[in-house]
């Protein structure tokens, strides 16, 4: 049942990118909505193969490599699907349904066989700790993605390209503006997983903090991004902060791969 | 069968439009022939009779003049049109009929589809068109001098436009320097309510650009200029606030959009300036439009982030990339067209040829029988046998004389199909057939 679903929701996956992508060069009205439902799909469908596999484990099944990829992708799809929904910028279904889809192959290659789950995840601070810090990198995500079309856009602009693809980006102003607001959120919520993280490690471990690789990237990233939003209230936008949104993007992925080569006390094997 | 053989052939009446447009005729004489809101009111009336035009529409804009009309007579159509012009606008007819064209039949259709689509337009896509023609389709049809024919016609036109503006994007393209403009700020605004605009120097370009800006909705407009009388009149006309010229640094780090059209041997905008200002508006993204020939902006203004210069020529190379997308959207668009021409045509034909052929087929049956009645009646004496006999030759005959005009009919549509130029050529068309046949005499 749950591989099924989860078969589906990447055939529903492509279908969608495919959709989005008709949709940047077509103008007929039927194919921008064809598309968000294809997404809205696949979501819902992704959600009861991860309800599947929690139901069928006992417990909120995002503790391993796969669940946890799971999570993570089914985030970051309905996040670009919410954020759509509330602003005209089509362009990021375009960049959310591949990566769902891409995080979804993962999910396959490290595909688990249900498991009991250890005596150190049972607690409830799991489900609050992971869904902060997993929601907060589905917000970056879109943030990533606003500042790559908004690079994308800004380009032609300065090349005085203004081809018709151009015009069906969203403005710079809107890309911008969603770029901030992005960043505040996930940062928001990066925190609350940090500091929820923090919490429960006072309970389980009796030390707030330990000095592990995984919790140090972790730190870090939330450095660079603390650092980032700081600049961005200061004056900081366009350009840079797009290019600069992208390169603290670019160390979360880091510190999100890099932290599975180091073993540690930290529960998951993600983040 | 008969149905299906009927949508076939060429109807026994026709479509036809007759007029003139900005392609063609100077404006003066288009100005002459345009009538007013309230004249059609009283003229068009005139134009649709029962023998010569059967229903009628005229559709008079700054750029055109066109009768659009469904006749069973073409050529009395054509002059009673022509006539009706040069009666009702006071123009001698030698004066505009070398300007004038006339569309019959599916190119009368195909061109009040283009029509309605903006395809004929002078700026292809202008989106004024297409009310226009609704208001002449609302104008004669409260005189009623609109019938089945035309009434669906002009739907269709409607229909028509819908299909081309919603399925192509040749009404979203921009074909002015200013209208370019504005769509640009579109890309890096989110929206123009909340922002303002400086316009330097009183250019006509300026001006246009202001004016488009208003359309859509800007939110403040300052104009500035070094004589500053001239810059308070343009001011009034765009409804914007005068900035003197020694302040407009001051005023810079306002000013989301700026348009250069002055005439300034120098740069009026140079880096430092902007740079000062992108600092006070917290690098806020300003768009700077120079329309000014010299330029008014440095160039190098381009290099600073959040800053984007067009000047003039950007512009214009932005007009062309525009033109060569529309003639890509353009043919999609008389795809449209002719799929829709080819539709409202099968039914026109279709309504129309059906009672010619009930009416020859009715005819020759009429004859036959009265003719054997009265045959028979003189011998009585014969057996019923003899008289099926009589019946049956009858019956043969009229069908065999009936065969000829009949497969001609169908040969002439299988011709048609291939070769429209013959076709119109050929001297026996259904209306000819039904003269030959008396069938009209016959029905009144």
């Amino acid at each position: 049942m749950e591989v099924w679903l989860l078969t589906l929701t990447l055939l529903l996956y492509l279908l969608s990118t495919a959709s989005f992508i008709v949709g940047l060069f077509s103008v007929r009205p039927v194919v921008r909505t064809v598309a968000p439902s294809c997404l809205l799909a696949a979501c819902v469908c992704h959600a009861s193969a991860i309800t599947v596999r929690s139901l069928t484990v006992g417990y909120f099944a995002v503790t391993d490599v796969y669940e946890a990829l799971s999570f993570l992708a089914c985030l970051t799809a309905a996040m670009g699907l919410l954020v759509q929904w509330r602003l005209p910028v089509s362009i990021l279904g375009a960049i959310v349904s591949p990566i769902g889809f891409i995080l979804t192959l993962g999910v396959y290659v490290f595909y688990t066989q249900a498991r009991a789950l250890p005596p150190t995840l049972q607690s409830a601070w799991l489900p609050i700790h992971v869904t902060a810090a997993y929601l907060g990198y589905a917000v970056f995500v879109v943030a990533f993605s606003a500042s790559l079309v908004y690079l994308v856009q800004e380009k032609q602009l300065k090349q005085k390209k203004a081809s018709s693809f151009l015009r069906r980006l969203p403005s710079l102003e809107t890309l911008d503006h969603l770029n901030y607001r992005s960043l505040a959120w996930g940062f928001l919520l990066l925190t609350l997983g940090l500091l929820s993280g923090a919490v429960w490690a006072g309970y389980a471990w009796e030390h707030f903090w330990i000095w592990e690789p995984r919790l140090i990237l972790s730190v870090l990233t939330w450095v660079f991004y603390a650092l980032l939003l700081h600049y961005r209230s200061a004056g900081w936008r366009g350009r840079r902060a797009a290019t600069l949104t992208i390169a603290c993007f670019a160390a979360l992925v880091v510190s999100f791969v890099g932290v599975q080569f180091f073993p540690g006390r930290h529960g998951g094997q993600f983040g | 069968m008969e149905v299906s053989l009927a949508s076939l052939v060429q109807p026994a009446s026709s479509l036809m439009v007759v007029g003139l447009n900005h392609h063609t005729t100077p404006v003066e004489l288009r100005e002459q022939l345009a009538f007013s809101d309230g004249a059609l009111d009283a003229s068009l009336p005139r134009l649709v009779d029962t023998e010569t035009i059967r229903e009628g529409a005229i559709l008079s804009t700054c750029n055109r003049v066109e009768v659009v009309a469904h006749t069973p007579a073409l050529e009395a159509a054509n002059e009673k049109i022509c006539a009706f012009l040069a009666e009702e606008q006071r123009v001698a007819l030698p004066h505009f009929a070398p300007y004038l064209y006339t569309h019959i039949d599916q190119e009368a259709v195909s061109h009040l589809f283009r029509v309605a689509s903006s395809l004929d337009s002078l700026v292809v896509g202008e989106p004024q068109i297409l009310g226009q023609v609704k208001d002449a389709y609302n104008v004669s049809s409260a005189l009623g001098t609109l019938g089945t024919v035309l009434h669906r016609c002009f739907h269709k036109s409607f229909s028509v436009a819908k299909r081309v503006r919603t399925e192509t994007s040749i009404a979203a393209k921009a074909v002015s320097v200013s209208s370019a403009a504005v769509d640009l700020a579109c890309t890096i605004f989110d929206r123009l309510e909340d922002k303002t605009a400086m316009v330097i120097g009183v250019g006509e370009m300026g001006e246009q650009a202001v004016r488009h800006l208003r359309g859509r909705g800007i939110g403040t407009i300052m104009v500035t200029n070094r004589t500053f009388r001239r810059a308070v009149e343009l001011a009034r006309t765009c409804n914007g606030t005068v900035v003197p010229f020694d302040q407009l640094d001051k005023h810079l780090h306002l000013t989301d959009v700026v348009i250069g059209s002055a005439s300034s041997p120098h740069y009026i905008l140079h880096s430092g300036m902007v740079e000062e200002a992108l600092e006070e508006r917290k690098r806020s993204p300003m768009f700077l439009i120079d329309l000014g020939v010299p330029r008014n902006f440095d160039p190098r203004l381009n290099n600073l982030d959040n800053v984007f210069l067009y000047d003039i020529d950007d512009l214009e190379q932005v007009v062309e990339d525009n033109r060569g997308e529309r003639q890509v959207e353009a043919v999609k668009a008389e795809a449209i067209v002719a799929e829709e021409v080819e539709k409202f045509w099968r039914w026109f034909v279709n309504q129309e040829v059906t009672p010619t052929i009930v009416a020859l087929r009715e005819q020759a049956e009429m004859i036959r029988s009265r003719e054997v009645e009265k045959t028979l009646a003189g011998l009585v004496e014969l057996s019923p046998q003899a008289k099926e006999s009589i019946e049956a030759l009858t019956r043969s005959l009229t069908n065999k004389l009936l065969h000829p005009p009949l497969a001609y009919l169908k040969r002439r549509h299988h011709n048609s199909a291939k070769r429209e130029a013959e076709y119109t050529q050929e001297i026996a068309s259904p209306h000819v057939i039904r003269q030959i046949f008396g069938l009209d005499a016959h029905e009144e």
